[in-house]
């Protein structure tokens, strides 16, 4: 790595769900979190903005969303200020992008937000949005979206690893019941025992509702400061000591195997070399689970256990918080909701709130030093990872 | 299974350079405003693949095939993915196929397509070329298909002259 340290000091979301405001009262709401939770976070200090925002001209009919972000968050970027789209990890992508921007001296101070208001009036007109993510041409006219594709991703997990429809469900169980421990999670105070899971609607073959992640209200920022101005807020950091992406393919023809994320291998390699960590000495790990199968297929690629055994590893507990390896401890996507440009900046909150020991003690991990976030975006097709270290300011 | 696979097919070879007479633009008379439509424009005047259209309007499914290294990409090309060339050809593809994955749209559905709802879509494995196409498949309902079964290639068209491909299950298994 070169270049210089760079360190996330606080950050904060919005409730997610199926809230009563607009994109830009979201984004309103996130700054105001932020500037709550961060003491020392002066506004005329933060020089960069970077704006997570999957498709705010679908879902709110609004572009140029960058300087719409800092003005309702009371912002006035004077260094770099863009919105950063990869879909459904354009939240992470903000934040690779401040660490760049401060790791190149380029910028001192920087506020990641994510922002995504997804629920419209019209479901079909969502559901459109959603499915212009895939090759539109090739893949669109056929009706292409995230759920039939994961679907055959299942699929072929249960025929070629003999993946179970109670195994997918155990990975459910256990992030909606984690998500009891979030008061900002869409499905905060609501229980799904397994077998209430299998016997929700199915909505793509093998998956049934509870497989699948929500359409989602919400929005997160994290503040991103450079070594040298770390004294200005004293308290635990999470230090980014990697990051690593990785992408082969777009249309679901150049997609390999279904069941084997190369990509994610690949992308998780480089950050964690980056970060000279191994997989086996990380405390917790925020993996993309945007249906139940993703976060199976995710434990393999990370080389958590072996190639199929994924959905045993997680009936097994291997994933709970005292297991192998703690993994979507706020409740995840399924728990939490995936208002997709806020989701990354989620993620990377848990992380810091983990390192801070501020999280309920449910769903603490003691003493956690190295953190693994993983976002995966459209089919699949991008693997987008960083690995972060707690540390602390004085 | 699908049993004892045809041999690979001679692909039958045709001048990507060469453009056929224009036609008149087609297409934006569909069921939903153009930035809400998944079916592409298809003419001259909207893509320098309304070659791939004008086949498929004949039956014939065919891709871009690269004059200098030989590969065959998929969606087909202006240039070749591997070596950039231009100098690309048009070659059917096999009409055949096997059925690798499958699922099915129960609910959700994109604007336009709800009146389809339920439909099953699948990942094929064309025969003879190392291409797996994802597409609607039709013949049967999802819940009567299997992966591992043959499946015939077929173009269809729309109401306002568009075409596309699509796969179809037999009758009976
Ligand atoms: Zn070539």
């Amino acid at each position: 790595m070169t270049g210089r340290g760079v360190a996330i000091v606080g950050g904060a979301c919005t409730d997610f769900g199926v809230r009563p405001l607009t994109w830009a009262e979201l984004a309103q709401e996130a700054g105001a979190a932020l500037f709550s939770a961060v003491p020392g976070l002066r506004a005329e200090d933060v020089d960069s903005l970077f704006v997570g925002a999957a498709m705010p001209e679908r879902f709110a009919f609004q572009s140029h969303v960058a300087p719409l972000a800092a003005e309702q968050m009371g912002l006035r970027p004077r260094r770099l200020l863009q919105r950063t789209e990869l879909a459904c990890a354009s939240g992470q992508s903000a934040i690779r992008s401040a660490y760049a921007a401060i790791a190149s001296g380029l910028s001192d101070i920087a506020v990641a937000v994510g922002v995504e208001k997804m629920n419209l009036p019209s479901m079909a007109e969502a559901n459109t949005s959603m499915a212009c993510v895939m090759d539109r041409p090739w893949d669109g006219p056929a009706g292409a979206t995230a759920p039939p594709f994961f679907a055959m991703v299942a699929q072929r997990h249960m025929l070629e690893h003999g993946t179970t429809a109670e195994q997918l469900a155990a990975v459910s169980e256990k992030n909606h019941r984690l998500a009891n421990t979030n008061p900002h999670a869409q499905f905060f105070a609501k229980r799904f025992s397994r077998e209430k899971l299998l016997g929700l609607p199915i909505v793509a073959p093998p998956l049934r509702l509870g497989d699948c992640s929500s359409m989602t209200d919400g929005a997160a920022a994290v503040v991103l400061v450079a070594d040298e101005f770390l004294r200005r807020f004293p308290g635990p950091v999470a230090w980014v000591r990697g990051s690593g992406q990785y992408s082969d393919f777009h249309n679901l023809a150049n997609a390999g195997s279904l069941t084997d994320w190369v990509g994610m291998k690949l992308a998780a390699r480089e950050a964690l070399r980056q970060a000279k960590v191994d997989v086996g000495e990380l405390d917790l790990a925020e993996l993309h689970d945007c249906f139940t199968i993703s976060e199976i297929v995710e434990y393999e690629a990370l080389g958590l256990c072996p190639p199929g055994g994924g959905g045993r590893w997680a009936a097994d507990g291997n994933s709970e918080l005292g297991g192998t390896l703690p993994v979507n401890l706020r409740g995840g996507l399924l728990g939490c909701g995936h208002p997709l440009g806020a989701t990354g900046i989620a993620q990377a909150v848990e992380v810091y709130e983990q390192f801070a020991s501020r999280v309920p003690a449910a769903r603490q991990v003691r003493d956690p030093r190295w953190a693994l976030v993983h976002n995966l975006s459209g089919s699949a097709n991008v693997h987008s990872l960083m690995v972060y270290e707690r540390g602390e300011a004085s | 299974m699908s049993g004892a696979r045809p041999a690979r097919p001679r692909p039958r070879l045709e001048t990507a350079a060469v453009p056929p007479p224009a036609p008149e633009r087609t297409g934006d008379a569909g069921a939903v405003p153009f930035l809400l439509d998944f079916l592409p424009l298809q003419g001259e005047r909207d893509t320098r693949l309304a070659r791939f259209y004008e086949r498929l309007k004949a039956g014939r499914l065919s891709t871009t095939r690269c004059r200098r290294d030989g590969t065959i990409a998929w969606p087909p090309r202006t240039a070749c993915p591997r070596c950039h060339a231009a100098e690309l050809d048009w070659v059917d593809l096999p009409s055949t196929g096997t059925l690798y994955a499958f699922s099915a749209v129960l609910g959700g559905a994109p604007l336009g397509m709800e009146a389809e709802v339920p439909f099953a879509v699948g990942l094929v494995d064309l025969d003879g070329v190392p291409l797996r196409l994802f597409g609607r498949v039709v013949g049967r309902p999802w819940t009567e298909l299997a992966v591992g079964e043959p499946v015939a290639v077929e173009s269809y068209s729309t109401p306002d002259g568009r075409v596309y491909y699509r796969f179809r299950a037999g009758a009976s298994r």
